[in-house]
């Protein structure tokens, strides 16, 4: 089992692939309420397990300005990255095969004792479609399908598609009769997790099934036709067809033949049905049935139904732990799930032996042998180089299949989640940190072939991740990766306590709150969450004062980060921050002390408390970065001490020249004695005379 | 043929000979000191009385500058100008009282005479040797008194600046 996987094992949806059983079980909460956005109770102590989805708990809500409308808030798992972006899109939308999202944010949820992510929707006047889904569902026949099921759930997906964002929670048991009567259904929650998470296999496409769960990308549209052709299969057919198989069995059976005849098989459906089946079950993306198709299909309009076009099979199978394989998707599978076992038969040159006599692939064997050549003749480190060369060669076999890497399968844009979820739980991010500075997704893009504009962009993004992954300052490395993937998630930084930050201008009030409850005052109020959540969510060049907080220096650091806040109460507000610019005014010691006068140091820290008061991070800024008053402080510093060494110098010299003093002492004595008698005779001659003169 | 060989000369000796020379050589000077001497020996028939009485009563002064030696030979003035001012009085009576040898040698059998020509040189030599000591002291205070002040502005410095101050930049 992968680290990834290892890392996973709290945060995978049900292993049984039931995906979301709802618990029967009710989990008697108790405790205060949580108010989002003083507007929605959540009553902690009124659990909603009908309405739970596997990943959030549901609870009683109501509205303060309306207590009669029926509400419940899904309370999301503080470990997993919700869909924010998607909660931003779909709030206050209506539309008849939608749970109406009436509000989301974070709020003090105090069975948790945190912020947590909350999202409140209306009630659905029915109960859920399948509580189970192993057990049976209440059979919907052909002449209802279209009314009860297509057109909401279509209507649904194209006001989704119009906003941007794919559904990826369609199943029978995130389905909901909307009204008391049964006669509409619309589909439940898709925000609360990652997209597609709590999915089991059979819902997705072969590609996405082949993925970690938490690593599936919000994809497209297309993926939410599969799944609707599924969850239309269960409809129709009124039970699970596939009910006692395993995820695994699910997927080699899609990728032997094909999720219609998986699903399907010999069951007697009407034309219509078969089309309408066939179209939104094509494992082909391409071809699969869109909006369009189905607006068509309702109009009435009969087209031949899709024929599934399989891989070719080859003309005998490929030998791999102990099991034959005839196509090359489904052997890269099973080479992907034993990443070791796959290295010695690829290098020995059986695959392309393999591709070559029994798939008759020319062109792919021969890519196949310039892969295995080059990695044998690899000058850099075998394990890895082999790692790679591997990677290189399932993505040959199976071009749609998601990236895969030792044991980790995502699709590019479901890499955040998986690292915000390995990260969340303080899990191993070896494997992750491995793939960026591989440059995997590189050779996926690369290897792919086919071109979509998306690519260039992700493309370019992992190369920025890379470089950032690289440099191991502050605002930098795998915190600064996270971040950038995740544009939604919240600040992880353990400086933020409970507070919930996914918007820069929430940073500065979540520190000032965060300030208040702290103990320890000695931390910098920068840690490399928050300089790397920074670094990714500010519009604006930081680079300069995030090389500045990397400074050894505690004075730089400090500086830094003093000019990153002064920035954002600047621009962003509030005007008074007094939790922080106490934080602040306690950090700044290194600052004061970057002045060499005491005179200046002491008119600084008479300042400094009145800014703190104040809540002025900005002020405690301007007065501490002035540069002509730096200049002047270090030239009279340099003169101080050019003064003091001066006096040190002629002090030495007045000690240590006593001998020479002694003498000069002797002589100049000798001399003023001479002087003396000479004047002494001159006087007492002068005296005589004149004496004898009057 | 061997040479005798020349009697060393030192080098200070060489440049104080080249440097006479460059004066215009010793023998002006030579010439100068006899003619005074001969002024003066000429002079001795008429003055013998001043003589006699200046040759005893100064023969402190004649010892101090014979018995005094190193580079700073000023005894003999501190000395003589004392035994001088001692002697003065009497050489003026004599000088204008009666000019004979007879009187300059009651003079000089005078004790009262010769205590105050031979105290003030006593005088003299012990102002002599009292100066440098006091001299020495002064210069010592003053000395004190000036690494007094520079101490008290390092003090000043450091209350300014700080101990950093006296860490060379």
């Amino acid at each position: 089992m992968s680290e990834i996987d290892e890392a996973e094992v709290d945060i995978d949806p049900a292993e049984d692939g039931d995906g979301d059983d709802v618990k029967v079980e009710v989990v008697k909460q108790t405790g205060p309420p949580g108010v989002l956005r003083d507007r929605y109770t959540i009553r902690s102590n009124q659990p909603l397990p009908e309405l739970s989805t596997p990943s959030a708990d549901a609870f009683v809500a109501e509205d303060k300005r309306d207590p009669s409308r029926a509400l419940f808030g899904l309370i999301c798992k503080p470990e997993l990255p919700p869909r924010v972006n998607a909660m931003r899109a779909l709030k206050g939308v209506s539309t008849p095969g939608l749970m109406q999202l009436v509000e989301w944010g974070p709020m003090n949820w105090p069975p948790a004792g945190r912020q947590c992510m909350t999202v409140v929707y209306e009630r659905p006047g029915g109960n859920r479609v399948m509580t189970n889904p192993r057990s049976d569902v209440p059979r919907i026949d052909e002449y209802q399908i279209t009314k009860r099921v297509i057109e909401p759930l279509t209507a649904a997906l194209k006001e989704m598609d119009s906003r941007g964002v794919p559904h990826r929670s369609i199943r029978p048991t995130n389905l909901f009769y909307a009204d008391s009567n049964g006669e509409r259904l619309a589909f439940g929650d898709c925000v609360s997790t990652p997209p597609a998470f709590d999915q089991p296999v059979l819902f997705e496409t072969v590609e996405s099934g082949m993925c970690t769960p938490i690593a599936r990308g919000s994809g497209n549209h297309t993926e939410d036709f599969y799944s609707l052709g599924v969850t239309v299969a269960f409809l129709i057919l009124g039970r699970n067809p596939v009910a006692g198989l395993s995820d695994d069995a699910i997927l080699g059976m899609k990728i032997q033949q094909g999720s219609y005849n998986m699903l399907i098989g010999d069951e007697r459906l009407p034309l219509p049905m078969i089309e309408l089946l066939r179209g939104l079950l094509c494992d082909d993306g391409d071809q699969r049935w869109d909006a369009e198709d189905l607006d068509l299909w309702l109009s009435g309009r009969r087209m031949s139904p899709l024929q599934p076009r399989g891989e070719k099979r080859a003309a005998r199978g490929f030998p791999f732990m102990g099991k034959e394989y005839f196509n090359g998707r489904e052997l890269s599978q099973a080479m992907a799930k034993n990443w070791d076992q796959a290295i010695p038969p690829v290098v020995e040159g059986k695959l392309e032996l393999w591709l070559r006599r029994a798939v008759e692939d020319k062109d792919k064997a021969n890519v196949v042998a310039e892969v295995v050549r080059m990695a044998l003749n690899s000058t850099t480190d075998k394990k890895s180089s082999t790692d790679l060369m591997l990677c290189k060669v399932l993505i040959l076999l199976d071009q749609a299949a998601p990236i895969r890497y030792k044991g980790f399968n995502a699709m590019p844009d479901g890499f955040g989640s998986a690292l915000a979820a390995v990260m969340a739980s303080r899990g191993d991010t070896r494997l992750l940190t491995e793939i960026i500075l591989r440059e995997v997704p590189r050779l996926w893009f690369e290897m792919r072939g086919e071109y979509q504009p998306d690519n260039s962009l992700m493309e370019s993004n992992f190369k920025e991740l890379r470089s950032y992954l690289s440099q191991t300052g502050m605002g930098y490395g795998l915190e600064r990766c996270l971040y950038e993937l995740n544009d939604a998630l919240p600040c992880q930084s353990l400086l933020l306590g409970e507070e919930y930050v996914v918007e820069v201008k929430e940073l500065l009030p979540a520190l000032n709150v965060a300030a208040s409850k702290r103990a320890d005052g000695k931390q910098i109020p920068v840690d490399r969450h928050i300089a790397a959540f920074l670094g990714a969510r500010m519009r604006s060049d930081i680079d300069r004062n995030l090389t500045a907080l990397s400074d050894s220096n505690p004075s730089v650091a400090m500086m830094g980060a003093l000019n990153l806040f002064a920035v954002l109460q600047y621009r962003l507000g509030p005007e008074s921050l007094p939790g922080l610019a106490a934080w602040v005014g306690v950090m700044i010691a290194p600052i004061v002390q970057g002045f060499h006068g005491r005179e200046k140091r002491r008119e600084l820290e008479k300042e400094v408390p009145r800014m703190v008061r104040k809540g002025s991070v900005v002020e405690i800024y301007n007065l501490l970065e002035n540069s002509e008053e730096r200049v002047r402080d270090e030239q009279e510093f340099a003169f101080a001490q050019a003064q003091y060494s001066a006096a040190e110098e002629e002090i030495k010299h007045i000690i240590t020249e006593t001998e020479e003093r002694s003498v000069e002492a002797d002589k100049i004595g000798r001399q003023t004695a001479a002087v003396t008698g000479i004047i002494v005779a001159m006087i007492t001659a002068s005296i005589v005379v004149i004496s004898a003169v009057f | 043929m061997l040479r005798p060989m020349a009697k060393k000369i030192s080098a200070v000796d060489r440049a104080r000979a080249a440097a006479a020379a460059k004066k215009g050589g010793s023998a002006p000077a030579g010439i100068n000191r006899g003619v005074v001497l001969m002024v003066l020996a000429a002079l001795v028939p008429f003055s013998l009385p001043t003589v006699v009485l200046v040759g005893f009563g100064m023969l402190p002064t004649l010892a101090s500058w014979a018995t005094e030696k190193g580079p700073n030979k000023y005894a003999f003035l501190c000395v003589g100008g004392l035994n001088f001012a001692g002697v003065f009085p009497y050489l003026f009576s004599l000088w204008f009282g009666v000019h004979t040898l007879d009187d300059a040698f009651r003079m000089l059998t005078d004790p009262i005479m010769l205590m105050t020509a031979y105290g003030c040189s006593a005088i003299g030599w012990g102002i002599y040797a009292g100066m440098p000591p006091m001299v020495a002291s002064y210069l010592a205070a003053s000395s004190q008194r000036r690494v007094n002040n520079l101490k008290a502005a390092q003090k000043k410095l450091i209350e300014d600046w700080g101990d950093e101050v006296s860490k060379k930049g």
